[in-house]
């Protein structure tokens, strides 16, 4: 493990920037909202920004992308399909401990199973992630809830911890620890990790009085989402309040369902889209010939909470499904982000 | 920064978005947390924003018919042709040409067309798209505050202790405006909600009222007479605020009690106690819809007299406030696109304001006002060439005249199938290809900044609208949409204090925005002011719509519910075509919403095919059994074409009247 100056931590930054498009926090400066985006230049990441307002997957799984194009001969009867994957190496620096968890659900979901996602594969395999540990919690995060922060435990090839005057460096893959031996960082000794557990309960301790907006005790419902043993009328409360915009979904660091499209660019050629989709939409579901297995919006809801906090959903995780960002919540125009779904199935419980 | 601050064009809620623009392409979008309507919200058709700016169904080269195909040409020519049919035409007989403008256009391109149409081409037949159901609103609304426009605000709704919905499926036409208030009941605010049908907001509301269609006006009237005869008005207010009082007074005692339960279709008891909490309540707000289907003008009179002599006008957290669908429906008739109408509101009738602009622009306008083109259409007058911009629907009505007509050309940024009929076809620039602002239904201007270049060759709107001018012999000169804008506060009273300049880097300004109110205006405001406010003249006719054992069931028309599945713009998406197109893969030839009781009668079952039979005509659909409407009321969603261009031409006076449209039928099993 290493250490390096407060100051030059951006040497990391501008080392990873010679080998990897750069991604992190940046401030959008008209209207303040803090981005995780695509920077030109590594200088404009600010590592002491709050939670992005979006998730890092869009880095790794994109919002809407080109993944295929395809021209037809009609003369000759062929045709010339030309597969789009973007395997551009990409540097993720300073994302948050509940973005990284989201990220290693998502590599579970489209890497981890029988069938591999080439589209996904193709975005992750050069990936080169510093994380950074949340010495202070912000208004809307409950990870402590979720077991995704406010410390990283794995995926990082770097994990950064402000230590006041200097950054805890520590790596987690070899790929890390070479690039903190190219930068001959120094070492760091048994009492900056003690500093860094201090800090950590520390701000495992400002929950209380900072991380107001949401708690969110998923570990009391695991039981009841995934036996299915809830009153219809909790379902039917959540639903009538769903506006059915794919909000929750599209900000959740480990919702990762998407939809193809076809999109004509001349009378015999196409490109092939991919986009984020919803279950809170009813034409997700839908089949052909019109049956739609979960047409009434409470049991749409239900599979999306089914998804975030059952125990099968977590067999494949390896975790629980949310990751305790809280965005969900602030983009909810109904209200029922997963912390009021948890709090009604709860008070169902206590009945 | 890839990430562009902008605001989305779909509906009149104008929520804030950041737009993911890179390498000339737009790759995704998400919501602006710190906007002050949508507070980081979108709704389905916001996240989805991306799919329609990534469309290859864009018009990107100038086309012109020859031999009955359209073909690739030049601006210069496309735009010569133009001038040359417009000017033959407009030099027999102004009444022969007309411009078909809309409601998504910008401020400074709609103000723009109004001015080649009025000073260029010398015609005032200039209007909306889409209906201009809105306008009743405006005129209710101006008459009385002088405010053209929303007399409450959206950023206030929290802090409304009443709530009053009528006839408006709020959380699906205006989302994030349904969310606001859903919010807003969950924080304590009363929500009521009157409508025909069981909507979402319905069952989100403390209390809902289903009403018999057609019988709204009656609903507020005995709400008003409650108040009146339970000395719950608020006499302070009336006295201080108001004028013309006891002539509303008069024309509601006239209302008879007995029998408004029998046409209302609730309890007199449960209308009773609305009026009761709207009266005791510290704040009120009403929402109701505006545009694409709207109440009749007595109707809204009704509501805002309702609202005035409870006291709910003027005062913060108060207000009554139409909703418009399209992102700048309320920004086109500020910019003046109707046939009586200059830019914010002034009438071609006051000799003043058309002096002013005749002066600015150096011409003789026309003194007379115009017609719109649909009313020239159904055979008010014989229109021989058009100009239409961005149809809004990709459903045609009048087919035929538009086809006998001598010259049609249509301007947009999007493929429409309007091309069919047009002789001439001329792209310009979609919203993030060009600066231009837009006005929500709140009043409040916001400019979208030019993000992305439009593709080879084709122009910005403000571009094209100032060559056909200069081709035509005006000398323009515009060097940007802000000196549009610049022009725009000159003339207009209510933007007086608006600039690009200004509102560059902020969420917009609200008009009225002028020397007394420089930073805009929340709301209609009387609180500290002796202003006195007149009640909205109302007739006393309280007919409702009555079946026959003939034809028993009354037949709704819902335009605003469906307006978005036959958008044009819906049409060029993948996931909200998916959503919105979902009822029409059900019921694909339409269908009829009727009620179980009904459903048994006629002896059908969800999706059998059934004939709708009414005095004038007949269609065939496929029924929907639910249990959203009420029994002997049945409800037609209006995106069928057969529908809307056959059957519903027979009824156009029906339909007239909006939200409150019925028409008495029989429905049969074939």
């Amino acid at each position: 493990m290493y250490i390096i100056k407060k100051g030059q931590v951006s040497r990391i930054a501008k080392e990873l920037q010679k080998d990897y498009r750069m991604y992190g926090p940046v401030l959008e400066p008209e209207t303040q909202q803090v981005m995780f985006t695509r920077v030109d230049d590594a200088a404009d990441i600010d590592l002491g920004l709050p939670l992005p307002a979006n998730p890092v997957k869009s880095a790794v799984f994109p919002h809407f992308e080109r993944i295929m194009s395809y021209v037809y001969d009609r003369q000759d009867g062929k045709v010339d399909i030309k597969p789009d994957f973007d395997d551009a190496p990409k540097a993720l620096f300073g994302i948050r401990p509940c973005d990284l968890t989201g990220i290693l659900c998502l590599d579970r979901f489209f890497l981890g199973q029988e069938f591999v996602d080439e589209v996904y594969r193709n975005h992750r395999k050069n990936i080169f992630i510093v994380s950074q540990t949340c010495t202070e919690p912000f208004a809307q995060c409950f990870c402590v809830c979720t077991d995704s922060g406010p410390g990283a435990r794995e995926g990082y090839d770097l994990n950064l911890t402000d230590l006041g005057g200097e950054y805890l460096v520590e790596a987690g893959s070899e790929k890390g620890k070479r690039l903190a031996e190219k930068l001959s960082l120094p070492k760091s000794d048994d009492s900056h990790m003690r500093e860094k557990e201090k800090r950590i309960d520390r701000a495992v301790s400002l929950f209380g009085s900072i991380a107001k907006e949401n708690k969110a005790w998923i570990s009391r419902v695991v039981n009841r989402v995934t036996t299915g043993l809830i009153d219809e009328k909790v379902w039917e409360y959540i639903g009538s309040q769903c506006l059915e915009c794919g909000a929750c979904t599209y900000v959740c660091p480990t919702c990762s369902c998407f939809n193809i499209a076809e999109q004509g660019t001349g009378e015999d050629a196409a490109d092939r889209m991919r986009t984020w989709d919803s279950c809170a939409y009813e034409g997700y579901s839908r089949m052909a010939g019109g049956h739609n297995p979960r047409k009434p919006v409470e049991d749409r809801r239900n599979k999306r909470f089914f998804c975030k906090l059952s125990y099968s959903q977590s067999k494949k995780y390896l975790r629980p499904g949310c990751v305790g960002c809280g965005r969900c919540a602030w983009v909810c125009p109904g209200d029922i982000g997963l912390p009021n779904v948890v709090t009604y199935i709860r008070r169902e419980i206590q009945k | 920064m890839n990430y562009k601050p902008g605001i989305c064009t779909f509906c009149g809620t104008g929520c804030g978005h950041l737009l993911d623009v890179r390498e000339g392409e737009v790759c995704g979008v998400y919501p602006l947390q710190n906007h002050p309507v949508s507070k980081g919200r979108l709704c389905v058709r916001g996240w989805n924003i991306h799919e329609l700016l990534r469309t290859n169904e864009k018009i990107r080269t100038p086309l012109i018919r020859k031999n009955g195909t359209l073909m690739e040409t030049t601006y210069d020519k496309a735009v010569g042709v133009l001038v040359d049919n417009l000017s033959k035409h407009a030099m027999a007989d102004a009444g022969e040409i007309g411009f078909l403008a809309s409601p998504r256009s910008s401020n400074e391109e709609n103000f723009l067309l109004m001015k080649l149409a009025r000073a260029v081409f010398k015609t005032n037949n200039i209007s909306l798209d889409s209906d201009p159901g809105h306008r009743r609103s405006l005129d209710v609304l101006h008459r009385s505050t002088g405010m053209a426009g929303m007399s409450g605000s959206l950023e206030e709704i929290s802090k409304a202790g009443f709530i009053l919905i009528a006839g408006i499926d709020i959380t699906k036409q205006n989302p994030i405006i349904g969310s606001e208030i859903h919010k807003a009941g969950r924080a304590g605010a009363r929500i009521v909600t009157i409508d025909t049908r069981n909507t979402q907001i319905a069952r989100l509301s403390g209390r809902f009222l289903q009403v018999r269609p057609g019988s709204y006006k009656i609903v507020m009237a005995y709400m008003a007479k409650v108040l009146l005869d339970e000395f719950l008005t608020d006499p302070d207010f009336i006295k201080k605020h108001t004028s013309g009082y006891d002539g509303f007074a008069a024309v509601i005692r006239t209302l008879g009690e007995a029998d408004v339960a029998e046409k209302t279709g609730v309890p007199a008891d449960d209308l009773r106690e609305v009026a009761r909490e709207l009266a005791r309540a510290g704040t009120a707000m009403a929402f109701f819809s505006s545009g694409i289907s709207g109440f009749d003008q007595d109707t809204i009179s009704y509501i805002y007299n309702l609202f005035l002599m409870s006291g709910k006008i003027g005062r913060e957290g108060s207000g009554v406030n139409p909703i418009t669908g399209i992102n700048n429906l309320q920004g086109s008739y500020d910019m003046g696109i109707a046939p009586d109408l200059l830019t914010g509101f002034q009438p071609i009738s006051d000799a003043a304001a058309v002096d002013k602009f005749s002066r600015e622009w150096g011409v003789t306008l026309p003194a007379a006002p115009g017609r719109s083109i649909y009313e020239l259409l159904s055979g008010g007058g014989k229109p021989r060439a058009m100009v239409v911009v961005e149809h809004d629907e990709s459903i045609i009505t009048n087919v035929n005249e538009i086809r006998d007509m001598d010259f049609v050309a249509y301007i947009g940024s999007f493929k429409n199938n309007f091309m069919d009929y047009a002789h001439v076809v001329l792209p310009i620039a979609t919203y993030v290809e060009a600066d231009g602002t837009y006005t929500n239904t709140g009043r409040r201007v916001q400019l979208s900044k030019k993000k992305l270049e439009p593709p080879k060759g084709v122009k910005p709107g403000w571009r094209l609208y100032s060559m056909i001018a200069e081709r035509a012999g005006a000398k323009w000169g515009y060097g940007s949409p802000a000196e549009v804008m610049e022009e725009i506060a000159r003339l207009t009273p209510a933007y007086e204090g608006i600039s690009h300049r200004r509102l560059e880097g902020t969420y917009g300004i609200k008009w009225p925005c002028n020397k007394e109110n420089p930073e805009g205006t929340a709301r209609f405001n009387l609180e500290g002011s002796s202003k006195k406010i007149p009640f909205a003249p109302v007739d006393s006719s309280f007919r409702v719509p009555q079946s026959s054992d003939e034809y028993p069931i009354l037949l709704l028309i819902g335009e605003a519910q469906h307006y978005w599945h036959q958008n044009n713009l819906m049409k060029k998406t993948n996931i909200p075509l998916r959503e919105y197109n979902a009822t029409l893969l059900l019921y694909p030839q339409g269908y009829v919403a009727v009620s179980p009781e009904n459903a048994r009668e006629i002896g059908v079952r969800d999706r059998s095919p059934v004939k709708i039979v009414s005095p004038y005509g007949s269609m065939e659909a496929m029924v929907q059994v639910t249990d959203k409407v009420a029994k002997n009321t049945a409800y037609v969603a209006y995106f069928v074409h057969d529908m809307i261009t056959k059957f519903f031409l027979e009824h156009r006076d029906v339909l007239k009247r909006g939200e409150d449209a019925t028409i008495p039928v029989r429905i049969m099993r074939v």
